[in-house]
């Protein structure tokens, strides 16, 4: 023994030691139940600090023209009984916060608050969506800032390239619309919010996730109490739009002079988050361009140092998703960097991935799983997944079981499905004057100013 | 009140083991078992702030040579490893600090281990790694600053501005000459400088034994040599005299913003707690002083969002002199003069009136809250522990720094309000676009 602590101080360890053997994931306990007015509630206890965080998400996405976008912040600037400064006074004095965010398939309130206050978190909220005032004042305050804030968007250069993609790929489908135009947001009355608002947000259009620490009956009755009386109404039939089916690649380029660099999107039309393709795809993109060690990285940051961080993600929602690879690269590479996506593009589906690259991604997909649900917001958002993209109720659960029977020849077929560049888009914002010749050999290109 | 704050003081008790190697490594380890995960973090003692004159940028070009390779870890082989054992793996480079971390299921704590020892013993850098990260940064740098709006004007050039000393007033993302110009010897001799175990701090937080981890890490890093550290340059910053008012135009945006900073009392100082309360009253939520004036009551701006070390860190994970600082992107039509007036007013009357005790128990609660968020992942809990190991050579002031928050009175707000949020302790820019739209 001595021997050996000796030759150990002596000599590094040249060789990575081993994991310990993976355990048993417990996943975190998730109850749901449901009350008589149609509210789905999902409770999911975890006892990491004193406080609660919670979402009650509307299955109503934005549309278009802006009208659910601006009903879902200004529900938060006065109800029936409480001024916007007071609602805001009182989320302070709970250490409180409350957000709308209005996706594509989801109207959300995510809030948190210290846990001894948490009743009175769920009175807020209840308040907001159930007796949303539209107060005149804030409504044009509102109006005016959003109208703002798309403007400040669009001097993003990131923005404008990921707004363009989803419009060059959804075409006339709702998933198009990333913001309204500001002038369509001036149109908008305090009526057709108030209209919004008694039409969507409805128990049985809801659910209700919180995660936290919390004792689940009290949580229960406290929920009941701010929620119970609720009434259910009528919802719209939802239209049923399908994506439209591209036969060749568009290429957009947004000329955004004194570019200094191109900022590259390639992406194409992706399933509903509920296909049955959504684990192989995900772990496809993974190994593309999702990880550190990813192909995408290995190529074109740490071989040639044209971009410090190139990505994919498959981005899948309700009806539809995308799958996109992006790079932000200085001006003279533009061109180079774009054959370089393309060309890792199509080595995913010509040839079937290593063994390596599927444990790792393996191992590296479920422990990613693990960590995210370290927090309570990272709980919580995984959580309402499930319900707004209508996963199987045991989607994790039965996730390691998933991606596990995942083999490369599952990998490559998704690759080939999904990462089909030749019936997708390139959409480019930077100096055209500089790098649109770079840009051309690529297909027809669309130029906007 | 009462009973809330000792709730906070009760509830807050996160185990830490704090001990030495012998070569000077500082090691915290806690344990936590809600998650199956943990955070290997080392946090070295060198951050932009100090980094070589003349070398702008240099500390955060040499965060990303730590991935380019040592002894027995090729470049890429970290993060490849990491990965294939579950987890993922970062850096980043900081005022006071440069860290690298990596959070990953807990059974591979020890993987982790080895890669963090392997580079603080051995770093291997060649040439070419180092014209390939150069490239890196400076795509880093163009993506970050010099391609968008604003350029992170509120705290890029604010702290220029602000400031007068060299280490808190030069660019600290480095300007793209610079980070071009670095040399292979520099890399070596940075190395060599600060990335000694007696100047850095192990941090492992999440679902491991502090029993067992104590002999991984003695195993690891137990014999990588002590070097000799250089004192730490004068880092003061001298008392402001006037008042400073700095106009910008920016060929990006579309629309105005506005910035500005206040030289903060020294994190030690009777004065600290109360600017941290006073920060919140001011600025902390869409209830504060400042939003609702400015955002609401005026409809001069579009947002607002400040701070202490705003952009970079929280109240606690930097070490020198530091800025209260705000930011707010503002309509067309107003300018960076009325919101200047607008502030000033908010502030005479809370320096001429106070605050009330409602907004002080409530700023209190909001401290606690985003206290708890701050400490909710191994990877927070580990920054603040390696915070205050590095900084203050006591991490269990991770369980007791609320108690002195609880304590502050309101007169000791409105005294602090009075003492540095003041016209000539203030530097404030106005960035208006080039071509008005």
């Amino acid at each position: 023994m001595i021997l050996n602590v000796l030759f150990a101080a002596a000599a590094a360890v040249t060789t990575p030691p081993p994991p310990a053997p993976a355990r048993p994931i417990t996943w975190p306990a998730v109850t749901e139940s449901k009350l008589d007015n149609g509210l789905t509630v999902i409770l999911a206890p975890l006892h990491n600090v004193p406080k609660v965080t919670l979402e009650l998400a509307f299955l109503s996405g934005r549309g278009s023209g802006g009208v659910a976008q601006l009903a879902g912040r200004v529900a938060l600037e006065g109800t029936a009984t409480r001024t916007s400064k007071e609602i805001k006074e009182e989320l302070r004095s709970i250490g409180g916060s409350l957000g709308a965010d209005v996706d594509r398939d989801n109207t959300s309130l995510s809030g948190s608050a210290l846990a001894e206050f948490a009743p009175k978190l769920l009175e807020i909220v209840a308040d907001v969506v159930r007796n949303p005032s539209y107060p005149a004042g804030e409504v044009d305050l509102a109006k005016t800032n959003f109208a703002g804030e798309i403007e400040e968007q669009r001097s993003s250069p990131e923005f404008v390239a990921s707004e363009q993609m989803a419009k060059a790929i959804f075409g006339s489908h709702p998933y198009a619309i990333t913001v309204p135009e500001p002038a369509a947001v001036a149109k908008i009355t305090r009526e057709q919010l108030k209209a919004f608002a008694a039409a969507n947000y409805l128990p049985n259009n809801a659910f209700l996730v919180v995660v936290g620490d919390f004792e689940p009956k009290a949580m229960s009755a406290s929920i009941e109490k701010s929620f119970g009386s609720w009434k259910r109404g009528t919802l719209a039939a939802a239209k049923k739009i399908d994506p439209p089916k591209r036969q060749k690649r568009a290429i957009t380029f947004i000329d955004r002079p004194g570019s200094v660099q191109s900022t590259i999107v390639i992406g194409a039309l992706a399933p509903p988050r509920s296909s049955a393709d959504y684990l192989a795809l995900r772990t496809a993109s993974m190994i593309y361009g999702g990880a550190f060690y990813s192909r995408l990285t290995r190529n074109v940051r740490e071989a040639k140092g044209y971009s410090y961080s190139p990505f994919s993600s498959a981005d899948l929602r309700r009806v539809a998703g995308t799958f996109t690879a992006e790079a932000s690269v200085r001006n003279e590479v533009t061109g180079p960097t774009i054959l370089e996506i393309l060309y890792e593009l199509d080595r995913m589906r010509v040839a079937p991935i290593t063994d390596e690259e599927l444990a790792s991604a393996k191992t590296l997909s479920v422990g990613s799983m693990q960590l995210e649900l370290e927090t309570q917001a990272g709980l919580t958002g995984r959580i309402a997944t499930i319900y707004i993209y209508n996963l199987k109720h045991d989607f994790l659960q039965t996730f390691r079981e998933g991606i596990n029977k995942l083999t490369a020849a599952d990998i490559q077929r998704a690759a080939v499905r999904y990462f089909d560049t030749y019936r997708g888009a390139i959409v480019v914002v930077g100096d055209y004057a500089q790098v649109g010749a770079q840009v051309a050999p690529f297909g027809d290109v669309t130029v906007v100013k | 009140m009462g009973l809330t704050s000792l709730l906070f003081a009760a509830l807050l008790n996160f185990p830490v083991t704090y001990y030495r190697l012998p070569n000077g490594l500082k090691v915290v380890v806690s344990e936590s078992h809600t998650s199956p995960t943990v955070t290997v973090a080392v946090y070295y003692g060198v951050g932009f702030r100090i980094e070589p004159k003349g070398q702008t940028g240099f500390a955060h070009l040499f965060e990303h040579m730590m991935f380019q390779g040592s002894a027995n870890v090729k470049k890429l082989e970290h993060a490849r490893i990491i990965e294939s054992v579950g987890g993922n793996t970062n850096g980043s480079t900081r005022l006071d600090y440069t860290n690298y971390y990596q959070t990953l299921p807990a059974e591979a704590v020890e993987t982790a281990l080895w890669l963090e020892a392997d580079r603080m013993r051995s770093l291997d850098v060649s040439e070419e790694n180092l014209k390939n990260q150069q490239n890196v940064v400076s795509e880093e740098v163009r993506v970050n600053v010099l391609n968008q709006p604003y350029q992170f004007f509120e705290w890029l050039d604010l702290w220029q501005n602000a400031n007068t000393n060299w280490f808190n007033a030069h660019n600290f993302y480095g300007d793209l000459r610079d980070i071009e110009a670095a040399k292979i010897d520099d890399v070596r001799q940075f190395f060599k400088t600060y990335y000694a175990p007696n100047n850095a701090v192990l941090v492992v937080v999440g679902d491991v034994e502090a029993d067992a981890v104590r002999k991984m890490i003695e195993k690891h890093f137990g014999d990588i040599p002590l070097q000799s550290v250089p004192e730490r340059p004068d880092v003061a910053e001298a008392k402001q005299a006037a008042e400073k008012r700095v106009k910008q135009t920016d060929k990006l945006a579309s629309l105005p913003a506005f910035a500005f900073g206040y030289h903060l009392p020294d994190q030690e100082s009777a004065d600290f707690a109360p600017a941290v309360l006073l920060d919140l009253i001011l600025q902390g939520d869409d209830s504060s002083r400042l939003y609702q004036r400015l955002v609401k009551e005026k409809e001069i701006s579009l947002d607002w969002a400040g701070g202490i070390n705003f952009e970079l860190g929280n109240q606690f994970d930097y070490d020198g002199p530091m800025l209260l600082a705000a930011r707010t992107t503002y309509k067309a039509g107003h300018t960076g003069e009325e919101i200047l007036k607008e502030v000033d007013e908010v502030i005479k009357e809370v320096q001429e009136h106070g605050v009330t005790k409602k907004e002080l128990a409530d700023a209190k609660v909001r401290f606690r809250a985003n206290y708890y968020d701050q400490v909710e992942s191994t990877q927070g809990r580990a920054n603040l522990l390696a915070s205050f190991a590095l900084f203050r050579d006591d991490p269990s002031r991770i369980n007791k720094i609320a108690a002195k928050f609880d304590a502050v009175t309101a007169a000791q707000v409105q005294e602090v309000a009075r003492k540095y949020l003041v016209p000539d302790n203030r530097t404030s820019i106005d960035r208006v676009p080039e071509v008005t739209k």
